[in-house]
């Protein structure tokens, strides 16, 4: 995913002929130019989706969390896109601004809100059946792992089996449904409610899931 | 866009119909704005900004406004009956009331300049000075018993059968209200037409025959006109009474009717005083100047003596009016023909004019100015402490977000 930062801007200016080049606008630029201009705001879209997605999944562990958490952060910020104000604050910043006061209230209430995506007459959609495993990529759980172990024997049986052979053990899904004679789909939600209720539970003891720092 | 997650793609589908619409509305609001003038478009705010913040914030502020004058009209209701001065009995002409009734109870011991309406008690003590409470009498001196005009032979006079001050030995204490009250009546009467002159002429009897008199009589084309009466306070309700009557015996009616009390005991009181007061330092001065040996002395007496003088008259006509006053009661009477229109329709009270109306919406306004001020002297400090209050609920909640 191409990002543009508000620091380093190589594209302006003019090519190698020398011929002018349409300047790419940074964040900021973009966060203000889609007071006027809505479609500006899709291309900030563009630039930080992936990041942010990965930002919420490596936190909630759960890709269906991490989804509802991308699409309710991005919403709330064009809903409130007029309140910004070029103040030095990089617009990404702003928009991970958004991002942790919106997970912030998922580990106080342990859902996600959709109240910005009502506002703005979006629907809410389901994680489709193959961002489960795309998502779950995104997340690391080589640092979490011995914790997840111990969260593990929070569970109900189905979901800690599901964990084990998904998480632990690293099989795919198809072989997970298999192994739990069940379909992949409810192998996927088994693992997803398993993963977010883990998240809920390391938050509460207060332990980091990443280290990533946000842009 | 450059990723291969499908609810990323859709996220994306999304937005980009959500920015569709925006930009429908934003090009619809240009539009209807300003005709397409080329300046630069502002954008229309959701939410917290723009114009329906401000929206928001004035109706706020209205309401603020409305709450702060709901609570000062609150808090001015318990006083707003005492310091209103004058008060008044206004009778619905058609109710029938009693005019007697209507205008009577004890005045009590008002503090006041102008107090409770006057009372008209036929049987009450009569006599100048006839309406201090019993508590208050037996407080006065001998000599602010005379100040006040009272005497047992009037009161005694004046009592009604079986009374107490009946008696020989009447105590002052049992001679009953002394109150000062100046009282007035206005009276509005409609009559059969070509009745007016035995109107005035029953007006004028009615007034002579309660040992009053007509002090000032205009009319206009012998149908209608108005009348000023002055008769003994002691008949002022027989008097009121028996013009109600009247506008019966003419095949008429009562078109208005209203008594004012005004209580200047307190005044009168502290009038007397200060006379008394005087009256010695002038006796006093006098004494010395009939010692003094030096011309220059002499002439500085007597500038003060003249000065002493001069307020003690002044005090004097001052209580002589006072006293006239109380002694006798005005009434006005208008008297007119039933095809007559009222001439001033603005002395009624049911049917101001156009000015009184104005002056009315005046004092409303200024009415309802300084109940808001006074509202607001009891929100603003409530707003403060809710203001610090939220402010520290805020500042913890950061806290504790910040130490998550």
């Amino acid at each position: 995913m191409i990002g543009r930062t508000d620091t380093h801007d190589p594209t302006r200016g003019t090519d190698t002929r020398g011929e002018a080049v349409p300047e790419e606008r940074t964040d900021t630029e973009l966060l203000i130019a889609s007071r006027t201009e809505p479609e500006a705001f899709t291309e900030l879209y563009r630039r930080h989706a992936e990041d942010l997605l990965r930002y919420f999944a490596r936190r909630t562990l759960d890709p269906e969390t991490a989804a509802e958490l991308t699409a309710e952060t991005f919403a709330e910020a064009f809903a409130s896109r007029a309140t910004y104000r070029d103040q030095g604050v990089n617009g990404v910043a702003w928009l991970y601004g958004i991002a942790r006061h919106r997970l912030g209230r998922f580990f106080r209430n342990g859902k996600v809100d959709a109240a910005a995506r009502r506002k703005l007459g979006m629907p809410e959609r389901d994680l489709p059946p193959e961002d489960y495993e795309r998502i779950e990529d995104l997340i690391d759980f080589a640092p979490i792992r011995e914790a997840l172990a111990e969260a593990l024997e929070s569970l109900s049986p189905d979901q800690r089996e599901a964990m084990r052979l998904r998480v632990i053990d690293g099989l795919g899904y198809a072989e997970v449904a298999e192994r739990l004679k069940c379909t992949e789909q409810n192998a996927r939600q088994r693992v997803s409610r398993g993963l977010r209720k883990i998240a809920l539970l390391l938050q509460e003891r207060g332990m980091q899931l990443t280290t990533e720092v946000e842009a | 866009m450059n990723t291969d997650i499908r609810s990323l793609q859709l996220l994306e589908r999304d937005l980009e119909g959500v920015a569709a619409r925006e930009r429908d509305r934003l090009s619809s609001a240009d539009r209807a704005l300003d005709g397409g003038s080329g300046g630069p478009r502002r954008l229309p705010r959701r939410g917290r900004g723009g114009g329906h913040a401000w929206g928001g914030i004035a109706a706020a502020l209205v309401a603020v406004l409305v709450l702060a004058g709901g609570i000062g009209l609150l808090a001015q209701g318990g006083s707003s009956d005492d310091s209103g001065g004058e008060s008044r009995a206004a009778i619905d002409a058609d109710s029938g009331a009693d005019a007697g009734s209507a205008g009577g109870g004890a005045g009590g011991s008002g503090s006041g300049p102008q107090a409770t309406v006057a009372p008209a008690p036929a049987e009450a003590p009569a006599g100048d000075a006839s309406y201090l409470s019993d508590e208050a009498f037996g407080t006065l001196s001998e000599s602010e018993r005379a100040a006040l005009g009272y005497s047992e032979e009037a009161a005694r006079d004046a009592a009604p059968p079986g009374s107490p001050l009946q008696g020989v030995g009447a105590l002052p204490e049992q001679q009953g209200d002394l109150t000062k009250i100046i009282r007035d009546g206005r009276i509005g009467i409609v009559i059969a037409d070509g009745s007016f002159s035995k109107g005035v002429a029953g007006v004028t009897q009615i007034a002579r025959r309660n040992g009053g008199f007509v002090l000032e009589s205009s009319s206009r084309d012998e149908r209608s006109g108005a009348l000023t009466l002055r008769v003994p306070a002691k008949r002022f309700d027989d008097t009121m009474l028996a013009l109600r009557a009247l506008s019966g015996q003419l095949d008429g009616e009562v078109e208005f009717q209203d008594i004012t009390g005004q209580d200047v005991t307190a005044e009168f009181i502290d009038l007397q005083a200060r006379l008394d007061i005087l009256k010695d330092r002038r006796e006093l001065l006098l004494d010395i100047q009939a010692d003094a040996t030096s011309t220059s002395e002499i002439l500085r007496l007597a500038a003060l003596i003249d000065d002493v003088q001069l307020q003690i008259e002044n005090i004097q006509g001052r209580l002589n009016f006072l006293k006239d006053q109380v002694a006798e009661a005005t009434i006005k009477v208008e008297v007119r023909e039933r095809d007559v229109q009222r001439e001033d329709p603005g002395s009624d009270p049911e049917n101001p004019s156009l000015a009184d109306s104005f002056e009315l919406a005046v004092q409303g306004v200024l009415r309802i100015i300084g109940a808001v001020v006074v509202g607001l002297g009891y929100l603003i400090p409530l707003g403060v402490i809710a203001l610090i209050g939220w402010g520290v609920v805020r500042l913890v909640r950061r806290r504790d977000r910040g130490a998550n």
